[in-house]
């Protein structure tokens, strides 16, 4: 029995393992606001790892997904998001275009191949 | 798409409430709606990886920044520890402090209070911080902390309802839309990360962070999204500071 397999262990673990760890930098965004300088290179290379975090988020949950997703081929997963992200910057860079080109995309794909997770 | 956002009269003299409802108002948008949208992919994912809606929707809450939530609930699913966990959480969120940064400006107000300031911050994320750009400045100065505040909460008790909307509905929807509603979250995320990506640096941290992830799958202490993140990151900002500059 695991700690966030009840629904106050999950709590707990959302407010010490997420929410305290994650509004630290809202907070010091209030009170050292005025003598951060968001250029800086300290910035800079903390602005890289935040995305490059980001961007293993989602290649995480492309390539090593669990649950339904696992239903779906790898091919089909990374070809919605490529044309998710081909469609947002033919649309006119927008982000709702963007991803309803990648739902269409992956429904179409899934209803064809089948799947039904 | 544009919203159709009705600009507020200028009337400085109206209640903090006033401004308050008035940015509530303000959260419905296309912005919104996209945000939404996410958080009923998010629902979907709690959902799946069988985690507690309560806990779930107090993740949106409190922690109010998808990747944080996502990185939060999928590594528990894997059996991350959770320290490990927090510190991937930690530098995901370092992204806020700029955005906190740049917009307080605007939410402050003519007379700043602390206490205002936490709240207004606490709502900043990747919507509440474009949106704010866009709507805060038409607000009076009197009326931005409260207008700030109704913006993110109106957004948040959205989301929330996309969230609980997600998470029930996972089971009811046939086998196509079940997965297109998990997949929107990755969807999301690579399309947020394309329009973010301004320099060579994020483009770099884009290519190694995603290179990195399967490689280091599977690495003891559920550590693999630090070793992508700090390591495709601080690649990338090194070979950025070698390239030839292209741009001041």
């Amino acid at each position: 029995m695991s700690l966030y397999s009840t629904e106050l262990g999950a709590m707990l673990v959302v407010i010490f393992f997420g929410f305290l760890p994650n509004e630290v930098w809202r907070v010091l965004g209030v009170l050292f606001g005025r003598r951060i300088d968001p250029g800086s290179l300290w910035m800079q290379w903390v602005q890289a790892v935040a995305t490059a975090l980001l961007a293993a988020v989602v290649a995480r949950l492309l390539l090593v997904p669990s649950g339904a997703l696992v239903a779906l081929p790898l091919s089909l997963r990374i070809g919605a998001v490529a044309s998710g992200i081909a469609g947002f910057l033919a649309l006119r860079r927008s982000v709702l275009a963007g991803v309803l080109t990648a739902e269409a995309v992956l429904v179409a794909g899934a209803w064809w191949l089948g799947i039904s997770p | 798409m544009q919203s159709p956002q009705i600009p507020p009269p200028p009337d400085p003299a109206a209640p903090p409430a006033r401004w308050f409802l008035r940015g509530m108002r303000g959260a419905v948008s296309t912005p919104g709606l996209v945000l939404v949208a996410t958080f009923i992919g998010f629902g979907g994912l709690l959902h799946d990886l069988a985690f507690p809606i309560g806990a779930g929707l107090l993740s949106t809450l409190l922690i109010w920044a998808l990747p944080a939530q996502v990185i939060l609930v999928g590594g528990l699913a894997t059996g991350a520890s959770p320290p490990a966990l927090a510190v991937a959480v930690c530098l995901s969120g370092v992204r806020l402090l700029p955005m906190v940064v740049s917009l307080m400006p605007l939410m402050r107000g003519p007379r700043p209070r602390l206490g205002w300031e936490l709240l207004c911050a606490h709502f900043v994320a990747m919507t509440v911080w474009v949106e704010g750009f866009r709507l805060l400045p038409k607000v009076p100065e009197e009326g931005r902390p409260p207008y700030a505040a109704g913006l993110g909460l109106g957004l948040t008790l959205l989301s929330m309802a996309g969230t609980a909307i997600g998470f029930y509905l996972t089971g009811a929807l046939p086998g196509p839309l079940a997965v297109a509603l998990l997949l929107l979250t990755p969807i999301s995320f690579a399309i947020l990360l394309v329009r973010n990506a301004k320099q060579s640096v994020d483009w770099l941290a884009i290519g190694l962070g995603a290179a990195i992830s399967p490689l280091v799958a599977n690495s003891p202490g559920g550590l693999d999204l630090f070793w992508a993140g700090v390591g495709g990151g601080t690649l990338a900002f090194f070979i950025a500071r070698h390239l030839p500059r292209r741009r001041a």
